[in-house]
């Protein structure tokens, strides 16, 4: 049986939170993934809120069930939650319901928004920096990835924890939905420029052909690649990108795609097809 | 030796840092071949080869705990000798070591069950105590060791058999070549894979105004990022116009 609440101090609250950041994912295995860490990290808050010692094993069981969501948005976000539900002395089944009904959506949002699109302009921009020799680059990644990480991760779960049983609520007012299309948006457009301007393909083909003019022969060389070019610039790149999404979705595995470009890749360069 | 500690030891950092505190992004080829050049003296060759790799494995992660290619080791050993060996050498070996360890991640995550069995046991006994002290000091382990083993083994014994490699690189510039072409065309897969995750029929023509903003008007990729997010903002300005902010 559950206690009316217990109340939660500042102190088991940070203890929990630096849990968290430490050991989130480490134990990810295919059985149950991120499970070990999530209970690691709550232990602390179970075993204030579940004082009788059958209880506290009841949920020390229970919070080693299967869970998988994004480590950086979603993850803490889950945690807070949970915490203002063991407070104000919430079951095993509300609080497991919390955990299952938010770890997939979660998971899908800071996947796309942390991974997808965050993480892939401050590395492109890094690496195109450190590319130039310029070691302001992985510094720079480095820093825009260390505050910002650790601070979104602070609020959300705090963030959680005080919005509470109103959490839900405000989740469905339809700001995640806002926050992923305006990502969705920010991500197209950014792929659009930076997919042409990363991915090299370049054709070395050149043709010559005998010519007539004015009355005299000259050898004309025709340059495939300024042809194509001339057509839409970044042809090449933008069709070898748009292959590598088709055959993605087509259900074929990322290693199976490196496969196909590397031999495309290997095969072009050594006969000087690609240059 | 000293060298191939230390670099087994950044391997090791560098996974740990994802499943944790992600306070570095270690796991990211930018990050795990810059500071691999800094601890083997040589920074250029840390960035070159962990930027080049950053932008093959650009939009590659393990969404949901799929597998793919250790980018990561990668970095670090093409960083170590591509030192010695020169640029070309350093990304040749990097691409298949990263490939080959993919395998070794799948068993990893498999043998991780370990641990949620002997929760489940500790768990079982109310054993708080039995539970932090596993997650404390083994948790990381089978991670950390199936990345940090690799990297010993390959700097402390690889030498001679990088050495044949660069060899026949020498007489074969055409192997050159098609490493140099397949390091262009890689990052198409990150690409791809991010197209993937998004609404692509939903909203074409924001793809296409990144590809004219670059192609045409030649705006530098932090003009792109910031142009994509003014556009967003103003595009739901628009659309939720009336609606409370």
């Amino acid at each position: 049986m559950e206690a009316a609440g217990t109340k939660l101090s500042r102190s088991d609250l940070v203890r929990t939170f630096w849990r968290f950041i430490f050991f989130n994912q480490l134990g990810w295995n295919y059985e149950r993934m991120q499970s070990v860490g999530y209970c690691y990290a709550m232990l602390p808050i179970l075993q204030k809120t579940h004082p009788d010692p059958e209880d506290f094993k009841e949920a020390f069981i229970t919070n080693l069930n299967f869970f998988n969501t994004n480590p950086v948005v979603g993850f803490p976000l889950i945690l807070g939650a949970h915490a203002a539900l063991e407070e104000a002395g919430a079951s095993l089944e509300t609080t497991e319901g919390l955990k299952v009904g938010l770890m997939g959506p979660l998971a899908g949002v800071g996947d796309t928004l942390v991974w997808a699109l965050y993480n892939s302009i401050i590395l492109s921009i890094g690496s195109v920096m450190a590319l130039d020799g310029n070691i302001m680059g992985p510094i720079l990644a480095l820093l825009l990835v260390f505050f910002p990480y650790l601070g979104v991760r602070y609020w959300q779960f705090f963030w959680a924890y005080n919005q509470g049983t109103g959490l839900i609520a405000q989740l469905g007012s339809g700001a995640i939905m806002r926050v992923t299309e305006l990502a969705t948006i920010v991500g197209l457009i950014v792929i659009g420029g930076f997919a042409p301007s990363i991915v090299r393909m370049n054709t070395a083909l050149e043709w010559s052909r005998d010519v007539e003019v004015r009355g005299e022969m000259t050898t004309q060389v025709i340059n495939v690649q300024s042809q194509l070019d001339a057509i839409l610039p970044f042809m090449l790149p933008v069709l070898v990108t748009w292959m590598a999404y088709a055959l993605l979705k087509r259900g074929w595995s990322p290693i199976r795609v490196i496969a196909v470009l590397l031999v495309v890749g290997f095969v072009g360069g050594a006969l000087g097809i690609f240059g | 030796m000293l060298t191939a500690l230390i670099l087994a030891c950044w391997a090791y950092a560098c996974i740990w840092d994802i499943l944790g505190p992600v306070f570095f992004l270690g796991f990211r080829p930018l990050i795990a071949g810059f500071g691999a050049g800094i601890i083997v003296g040589d920074v250029q060759t840390g960035m070159l080869i962990g930027g080049t790799l950053e932008l093959m494995a650009l939009g590659v992660y393990t969404y949901g705990g799929a597998t793919i290619p250790d980018f990561t080791v990668g970095a670090i050993l093409g960083t170590f000798f591509g030192k010695t060996e020169g640029f070309e050498v350093g990304i040749a070996l990097a691409i298949p070591a990263a490939l080959l360890l993919t395998q070794v991640d799948i068993l990893n995550r498999f043998l991780n069950f370990i641990f949620v069995h002997q929760a489940d046991a500790y768990a079982e006994e109310g054993n708080v105590k039995g539970f932090e002290r596993m997650m404390r000091i083994f948790s990381h382990m089978i991670w950390g060791l199936s990345r940090a083993i690799p990297v010993f083994l390959a700097v402390q014994f690889g030498e001679s058999a990088v050495k044949s490699v660069s060899t026949f690189f020498e007489n074969n510039r055409w192997f050159n070549d098609g490493i140099s072409v397949t390091g262009g065309i890689l990052p198409a897969l990150g690409f791809a894979m991010l197209l993937k995750i998004l609404p692509v029929e939903k909203y074409p023509a924001f793809l296409l105004l990144g590809f004219i903003l670059f192609a045409y008007l030649g705006v530098p990729l932090v003009g792109i990022a910031l142009a994509a997010l003014a556009t967003g903002l103003v595009y739901q300005q628009l659309k939720y116009r009336g609606q409370e902010a």
